[in-house]
């Protein structure tokens, strides 16, 4: 149960669930590409947002997604749109002042240009992680031909995470009973740092050489290539798609970055 | 010897095992720290750890990986700075490599040189993508300096050095200390440690 709870994944049938992981990877990256290099301003991120959330409410995750980018989106907004707003250093036309201190125009709109890029990222990263569980995302990787090395090091973090957590919280609880103040001056606090790290690390250490053995044991770094029981399915079109998409971030990126006055004319 | 076979000598099983190992570390002991309600995160232990051990390459991929799982388990924003925790490693690999892991004043040296790159990459990132704020306390500091009159790439620079200052010295002395306590046993692993 707890493997289900650490990633975001979420079961579902949809379409989206079924797309290749590269794919929606690939149209991760269009998408923030596009929202950062496309010209027109804020228009591009817009129209993105919308059809991002159009692709979540399709594959009938928007809830989850929306209440995800609340939680994101509000502490940031809650800043930017104050300190912008008031202190942003391009502003020069006043919309209202309260004793002095004034409310002004370039700032808002340069948060609210920056919310809704991130708006439009977050949206779409948010369908990638809800839709793709990482085990089809580490096959797919391996199947493109990435060594099974790499698809380790993806893999088993995930896997090694909730002992490692719970071990921390063991080795919290011990400390506490032994009288590890976790208040007091910040001297005290700052020396009860290492009593609480140091068992975990070196705990860590004591099973590296284990999980290493056993890995070898098993034909880790055997040449061969390695079957899987996983399949993720793939179809021509869809590689069509990615490569498609991949040229016009390419694209993208060179009008961005090329200055236009040595282009034109 | 080519860069390829290079790279394999560098990264048998034991690395690979001990970058995994490090990209947990680098979760697991955030969760732990917060209960100190230090200034500091040290999420980047692990990172810096692999670094000094196994070399720059090895320290990059575990930083790199770590912010891009962290993203796919809890919050796509980490994914963001992915790139800046990739450099931590790097930096700090490097920094062993001229020995700076040998005694605890070095290792201060080394937690600022670290800063320093790790402010380079992740200026623009927060600049572009964040307008320069990312919703956590040092938001504060930025708006501060802002009222001062100053400029929104000057205000960044200082923020993200400020924030960063005291968790990567603290990060860097840390793993001095980590190392010069690892069992004979597992230090005899590692041939960089007689360098650094």
């Amino acid at each position: 149960m707890q493997r289900a709870d650490l990633s975001l994944f979420i079961k579902g049938e949809s379409c989206l669930h079924s797309v290749h992981p590269l794919s929606k990877l690939t149209y991760v990256l269009l998408t923030g590409v596009t929202v950062y290099c496309a010209p027109g301003g804020y228009l591009p991120a817009a129209i993105l947002l919308g059809v991002n959330l159009l692709l979540a409410a399709i594959s009938g995750i928007l809830l989850q997604v929306w209440k995800f980018s609340w939680r994101t989106l509000l502490p940031l907004a809650l800043f930017m749109i104050p300190i912008h707003g008031f202190l942003n250093p391009d502003n020069h036309t006043l919309l209202t002042s309260y004793h002095g201190v004034g409310l002004y125009l370039e700032g808002l709109v340069f948060a609210g240009r920056v919310l809704l890029q991130l708006a439009a990222v977050l949206c779409i990263s948010l369908i990638f992680v809800f839709t793709t569980h990482p085990a089809d995302l580490i096959t797919s990787l391996t199947q493109a031909g990435l060594s099974a090395s790499f698809a380790y090091i993806l893999g088993s973090p995930l896997l090694l995470l909730p002992a490692m957590r719970e071990r921390a919280k063991t080795i919290q609880d011990a400390q506490r009973a032994r009288g590890l103040g976790s208040d007091g001056g910040v001297i005290k606090r700052i020396r009860s740092m290492a009593p609480l790290i140091s068992p975990l690390i070196l705990g860590a250490f004591a099973e590296i050489e284990q999980r290493a053995i056993a890995l070898e044991l098993r034909g880790f770094n055997s040449a061969r290539t390695k079957t899987s029981l996983r399949v993720v399915p793939d179809s021509a079109t869809q590689r069509a798609v990615r490569k498609l998409m991949l040229l016009v971030c390419l694209l993208l990126f060179i009008y961005k970055i090329v200055p236009y006055q040595y282009v034109s004319y | 010897m080519g860069v390829t076979e290079k790279f394999k000598k560098d990264f048998n099983t034991f690395t690979w095992v001990l970058i995994s190992v490090a990209i947990v570390l680098n979760i697991a002991v955030g969760q732990l720290v917060s209960l100190l309600k230090l200034p500091i995160f040290l999420d980047s232990i692990g990172t810096v750890l692999v670094g000094v051990l196994a070399g720059p390459w090895a320290g990059g991929i575990a930083g790199l990986l770590t912010n891009l799982i962290w993203g796919v388990i809890s919050s796509p924003v980490a994914a963001a700075f992915a790139p800046v925790a990739m450099v931590i490693g790097i930096v700090a690999g490097l920094c062993a490599k001229f020995g700076m892991f040998k005694n605890w004043w070095t290792a201060i040296l080394a937690g600022l040189i670290i800063t320093v790159f790790n402010s380079v990459v992740a200026v623009p990132i927060r600049l572009y993508m964040f307008g320069g704020i990312t919703g956590s306390g040092a938001d504060f500091a930025m708006a501060y300096l802002l009222a001062l009159g100053k400029d929104l790439f000057g205000s960044v620079v200082v923020t993200v050095f400020t924030a960063n200052v005291i968790d990567k010295v603290a990060t860097a002395v840390l793993v001095w200390a980590i190392i010069k306590g690892l069992p004979e046993k597992a230090s005899a692993r590692f041939p960089r440690l007689v360098r650094a």
